[in-house]
């Protein structure tokens, strides 16, 4: 190979991997920072708007005008049938940018009210529509990203802890606790997937308090699929164990769990940093489906797992089209987290 | 090859066995039994409930309860449903076949569509085949079942032409052989095409570069000087020479479909394992959730043994204890 | 001369053969039930859609709503109570006489009635079915509406054709016990209840032929998991005001379609002619397409169900479950309850929940019973100031955060268990977590299955907080003394009491008992009106609503009235019929 390709695929390797790494961070701060970007709280209903459409904020308005700065207008539902909600061309209320609005915490400990966007009590500005409670979609999106994304996330490292643990302890000891290891997963590996997730989180408990459900979530998903990791390492273990160093470390008496942290562990960091990038769209979309059948976080706190089961209603499905907007937004989710994992694998290999 | 076929089958019943005990012991976690539905129905007194618990056997202790499952599950008597009163097995065998029935179409479609498609890419190495190959393919992988089988209702309740969920109208009847059968398949059709578009792609791409890589080979190269035509070249040679790890893929894609489907099922209301699994967790129905776990487990160790005696036909080799099984090697 | 003595020779012979035959015919002739319904035409299939599968067709363990269905289109009792009229009537019984004291009751049975496969019925098979709901060793869940003070009631045969019921005491609900008591085949299955299997027969996968009862239907078809098919008794002994013989309708479907949104769909597109148990969004969605899809809709306004948040007041949990225990002390307050009642809004309920088809509850007993109603009482009107008054003279006080703490304080935190399956039902939870915030509680609302929701009420006792919903069984006020009575086995705010803890609790007690035993039904009333003002009082639940029953039926099925007792839609399947031409379906 010349060296013209080569060049142009670290390139290309480069902006792939600053694009999807780039919009991941991106998307992780905004979850971080819902409070602040998100006009309303996550739980603030509005009995008299129940499956309002989205708002659109317009620069022209009824009577074909111009103007500088974006407005909406007073939406009202015609009581009785929550299906026609009419845009009021009498009433403009402008959008106003930093306001100060529903309070939150950010990051659990400081408390906030200033919202990047807002509108006057009078006017709604739900970007995403509502739900069956009135309660605004955008911005139970952006809080419910705290959830999905990090919970998937959370779920991958432990995860790929367990798996780092048995597969390196299976690799390392041999014998016996490598054959039973090795059976374990066989076993795990051996059901289809949904049907193990469910399983697990069947007998975890089912009651869940607020704060414990996300942890509980973590954990199901969490040891649920560690067996392919776990066997990686071991693979990777297995082999590395022979190296001359590793051997001559041996000879030296180093103990295995020595042998363990020092030489084997770090042969299998470039191997999982790949598998990450795989993994947290699956554990995501773990959440997601827990959450969807019910048994993963629970009212009032979104999830878009949660979120979405509310479109496997008939009616919603039909009629309220922006309740399926949260499976949409994990498309280009995964889609980044696709790339970020060709781009590192690519990387990986021009070395 | 019979040693190779009964190590593996040998293999596979240990694996049932250890998923059946991890499964028992963990359910006994659970606090809540079937009969405490009926506790808040008013007219009902509390020694009636102790007399109807004695008659479901919910008092002996857990090991006798699982050795006794054991003998029986031998003869083919998995227990009985609490909730249904039937036996375990009579409930489940018809929704698993509602289940291959969608996943054997499915499986076969995916396959039948994605190979003649990755081989063609394969061959015809453009930038812009390659981009739309790599473009399309990276979009399909990156749209959840989830939200495939919530579209694909969408689009049945919307147009009213495809049938919203289930698997038979009533009005057709199960007498009329041939209108009954068109009857399930129309019914299939959304529920199958949502299983096959989401288990085309990587099928797609891994067809694709493995045959690229055989193309690379030096013997292909041989094969292509001696004037072998293209079609004969690609299926035939180039093909049978990637086949090791697609016939590992399509054990996966078993594992896959199997999975998804529960998901479709229960988003489309097809009567499959599925949804049945779901309820059967959620009432508690003990040896239900232990059956299905372990049919479906059978369904897809039998569907990996295909696999397997597909991979032996193709490259004895793998036979041979000498060398590693090619599928702990390759971890996708 | 010979020709008309052979004449009349031969019209004596006719007339002899006449008689004889009237007499041998009188001998067996059927004393049949008229229906004061509409008469139709026979012919045509009906396809209804059910939630679940049936567990089983055997009468004697069936409890669920699904499975009582389909058996009650199988057989028939001795006194039904008419869906519509919410009154008795007689059924296989053709008339009775309750002796004075209210403990003798003797039932006359009609004559020359056979089973669905030719056998016929006299007072054996009564007896031979009560004796079997009574056995102790035949776990029936019907046993317990025949005891009165935990003393069954005797049955004896007195003749072929006539059955004495002794009640222990007077009872007055006594007709209403006997609805719904399908009479058992007595040449069928009396083998089995002496080989102690009966509660086992049955079964879903039986075979067709050897299930017989007296209903309209008899079993022709199982499909699991899919359809259960029902076809005509060609036995029955009703019959319509021009004497042809009842069901009209050839063959019964029950489609098993587990989804609601699914009915619908399958309802839409004609596949099934009734469904039943509508949402309100889903009633608003199909109202518009009325005309053009051929089908009426009817709103037949609140039913029995009562939704209700209850609060744990048992007494076992101060060694168990401190916290609990602790939170105890504000539950325990009528102030507490009467605050939380004052704050939820009912009318949003309504609204949201069930799209404004329902009605706010003040009490367990719904506008839908018109018998028992106590019109006096009313939901309260929400009032936030109120709650805070009351609030504030119970000891809590609102902090600067809007947080409300308690007398020593702690900030009052909580926890609403609410079943996953019913979607209403969740939403009021949400709905209510939100009302009580404005009160500055902080109210959390966890989901769990079905089962383990009840365990926790009825077993465990962990639980702060629970929305529920109960369904009177009956019009009748007896069969809710489970839940009201303080040593009930469902008395769910407070379970194994021995004695009642409050004195309002000792007042329903002996209210409750009184009407049992009291036959005047003004008096009744008068007894069941105090009840009713003791529950909105004193709140051991907190009623927040009731969904009227909605239904929807093909404009051309004849008939059709739908109810608010349970079976609602087609209690009387036995009177339906096609308007149109039952080639049509």
């Amino acid at each position: 190979m010349t060296n013209e390709p080569m060049r142009n695929l670290r390139r290309m390797g480069i902006s792939k991997l600053a694009w999807a790494a780039g919009f991941l961070v991106l998307l992780h701060l905004a979850a971080i920072f819902a409070g602040f970007l998100a006009p309303y709280d996550y739980a603030a209903q509005d009995r008299s708007r129940p499956y309002a459409p989205p708002v659109r904020p317009h620069l022209v308005d009824c009577s074909g005008n111009w103007h500088l700065r974006p407005f909406v207008y007073v939406t009202t539902a015609r009581e009785g049938n929550f299906n026609s909600y009419a845009d009021d061309c009498t009433q403009r209320v402008p959008v106003s940018f930093f306001v100060r609005g529903d309070e939150y915490t950010f990051l659990g400990l400081i408390h906030g009210s200033l919202h990047l966007f807002g509108v006057a009590e009078s006017a709604h500005i739900s970007l995403m529509g509502t739900d069956g409670y009135g309660r605004d979609q955008f911005s139970r999106l952006l809080f419910g990203g705290q959830v999905s994304l990090f919970a998937g996330l959370a779920a991958a490292l432990l995860s790929l802890i367990v798996g780092l643990v048995v597969g390196g302890v299976a690799g390392a000891f041999g014998g016996w606790v490598d054959e039973t290891a090795m059976r374990i997963t066989e076993i795990t590996m051996a059901v289809p997937s949904f049907y193990l997730l469910l399983t697990v989180r069947a007998f975890l408990p089912l009651q869940m308090e607020p704060a414990a459900a996300f942890g509980l979530v973590v954990v199901a998903i969490g040891f649920w699929n560690w067996a392919r990791p776990a066997r990686m390492v071991r693979g990777i273990v297995l082999s590395g164990r022979e190296r001359n160093f590793v051997l001559a470390a041996r000879g030296f008496g180093a103990t295995h769990f020595y042998l363990l942290r020092r030489h084997l562990a770090p042969m299998t960091f470039s191997v999982l940093l790949t598998q990450m990038a795989i993994l947290i769209p699956q554990f995501i979309l773990a959440e997601v489906i827990l959450s969807f059948l019910g048994l993963g976080i629970g009212e009032p706190f979104p999830s878009w797992g949660n979120m979405l089961a509310y479109a496997q209603q008939y009616h919603i499905l039909v009629n309220y089209w922006w309740m399926l907007l949260p499976g949409v937004a994990l498309v280009p989710v995964i889609l980044a987290y696709h790339a970020l994992s060709e781009a590192v694998q690519e990387k990986l290999q021009s070395f | 090859m019979i040693t190779y076929l009964l190590r593996r089958i040998g293999h596979g019943i240990l694996l049932l066995f250890g998923v059946s005990l991890l499964l028992f012991f963990l359910q006994q976690a659970a606090p809540a039994d079937f009969l405490t539905d009926m506790r808040l129905n008013s007219q009902i007194s509390d020694q009636t409930m102790a007399a109807l618990r004695a008659q479901y056997g919910l008092d002996q202790s857990v090991p006798v309860r699982y050795l006794h499952w054991v003998k029986s599950s031998i003869r083919g008597d998995l227990g009985i449903s609490f909730a249904y009163n039937v036996p375990v097995s009579g409930l489940i065998w018809p929704r698993i076949q509602h289940t291959v029935l969608l996943t054997g179409p499915a499986l076969f479609i995916s396959w039948l569509i994605a190979v003649p498609l990755g081989v063609l890419a394969a061959a015809n190495r453009k930038p812009w085949i390659d981009r739309l190959f790599a473009g399309s393919t990276s979009l399909f992988l990156s749209v959840p079942d989830i939200l495939l089988a919530l579209l694909a209702l969408l689009l049945a309740l919307s147009s009213g032409k495809f049938p919203a969920g289930g698997m038979s109208s009533s009005s057709s009847s199960t007498a009329i052989a041939s209108s009954h059968v068109r009857d399930v398949m129309w019914h299939m059709l959304l529920p199958v095409t949502a299983l096959i578009i989401g288990s085309l792609a990587p099928i797609l791409r891994q067809v694709r570069s493995s045959v690229m890589e055989v193309m690379d080979t030096t013997y292909f190269r041989a094969a292509e000087g001696h004037g072998l035509g293209r079609f004969t070249l690609l299926f035939r040679h180039a093909l049978q020479a990637a086949a090791n790890p697609l016939i590992t893929l399509f054990g996966t894609s078993i594992a896959t479909l199997l999975s998804t489907s529960l998901l479709i099922e229960v988003i489309m209301s097809w009567p499959g394992m599925g949804p049945l699994f779901l309820e059967s967790i959620q009432a508690r129905d003990l040896f239900v959730v232990i059956g299905s776990v372990m049919f479906i487990t059978v369904f897809l160790l039998a569907g990996n043994l295909i696999a397997d005696i597909l991979l032996f036909v193709l490259d004895p080799r793998i036979a041979d204890p000498r060398i590693a099984d090619p599928r702990t090697r390759v971890d996708a | 001369m010979k020709q008309s003595s052979c004449l009349i020779k031969f019209a004596v012979l006719l007339c002899t053969l006449f008689v004889s035959n009237s007499f041998a015919a009188a001998s067996t002739q059927e004393e049949v039930l008229r229906s004061s319904a509409e008469p139709g035409k026979p012919g045509g299939k009906l396809v209804i859609t059910q939630r679940s599968e049936p567990r089983t067709f055997n009468p004697v363990p069936a409890a669920d709503q699904t499975s009582m269905g389909i058996i009650d289109r199988l057989n028939a009792d001795l006194i039904h109570i008419n869906r519509a009229t919410q009154k008795t009537e007689p059924s296989l019984a053709k008339s009775w006489t309750m002796s004075k004291d209210g403990t003798q009751f003797v039932v006359k049975l009609r004559k020359g009635i056979k089973f669905s496969d030719g056998a016929p019925f006299d007072a054996d098979d009564v007896v031979f079915s009560f004796t079997a709901y009574l056995d102790e060793k035949v776990p029936s869940v019907h046993r317990d509406l025949l005891l009165v003070d935990d003393k069954p009631v005797k049955v004896e045969k007195v003749d072929a054709y006539t059955v004495r019921f002794t009640f222990p005491g007077p009872y007055a609900p006594a007709e209403r016990a006997f609805d719904s008591l399908a009479i058992l085949p007595r040449h069928l299955l009396e083998n089995d209840y002496k080989d102690g299997k009966l509660g086992q027969m049955w079964g879903l996968n039986t075979q067709p032929d050897k299930i017989a009862g007296l209903g309209p239907f008899r079993l022709k078809q199982v499909v699991p998991g899919e359809r259960i098919v029902l076809e005509r008794n060609p036995y029955y002994w009703k019959v319509d005001a021009k004497n042809q013989k009842l069901p009209y309708i050839d063959e019964l479907t029950f489609l098993i379609v587990p989804n609601q949104d699914a009915q619908v769909v399958r309802f839409q597109a004609g596949d099934a002619h009734i469904v039943s148990g509508l949402s309100g969004d889903n009633y608003a969605a199909l109202e518009p397409e009325q005309a053009s899809r051929h089908f009426k809709l009817y709103d037949a306004g609140p039913g029995l169900e009562y939704n209700y948040l209850m609060f744990n007041l048992n007494d076992d949990v101060t060694s168990r479950l401190p916290e609990l225990a602790r939170k105890q002390k504000w539950f325990n307050d009528v102030l507490f309850r009467q605050a939380v009642s004052l704050a939820i809004d009912r009318a949003g309920i309504v609204r949201l929940a069930f799209r404004g088809r329902g009605v706010a509850l003040a009490t367990h007993v719904t506008p839908g019973n018109k018998l028992w109603f106590n019109s006096n009482v009313t939901a309260p009107a929400r009032s936030l100031p109120k709650a805070r008054q009351l609030l504030q003279a119970a000891g809590f006080s609102q902090k600067q955060n809007g947080m409300l703490t308690d007398a020593s304080g702690q900030p009052v935190e909580f926890t609403i268990l609410v079943s996953s399956s019913n979607a209403q039902r969740a939403q009021m939870a949400t709905l209510v977590q939100d009302d009580l915030k404005q009160l500055g509680m902080n109210v959390h609302v966890v989901t769990m299955e079905q089962r383990a929701t009840i365990d926790r009420v009825v077993k465990s006792h962990d639980y702060e907080a629970v929305i529920m919903g109960l369904a009177s069984g009956d019009a009748d006020p007896t069969p809710d003394m489970n839940v009201l009575m303080s040593n009930g086995s469902t008395h769910l705010w407070h379970m194994g009491e021995k004695s009642p803890a409050t004195p309002w609790e000792a007042e329903i007690d002996r209210i409750m008992q009184k009407q049992q035993v009291t036959l005047n039904h003004q008096q009744r009333k008068k007894l069941y009106d105090r009840i009713q003002e003791i529950e909105a009082e004193q709140l051991p639940m907190i009623y927040l609503a009731s969904p009227n029953i909605l239904v929807g039926a093909r404009e051309d099925l004849g008939n059709f009235q739908p109810a608010v007792i349970e079976q609602y839609t087609f209690w009387n399947a036995e009177e339906f019929f096609w308007r149109t031409p039952a080639g049509n379906h």
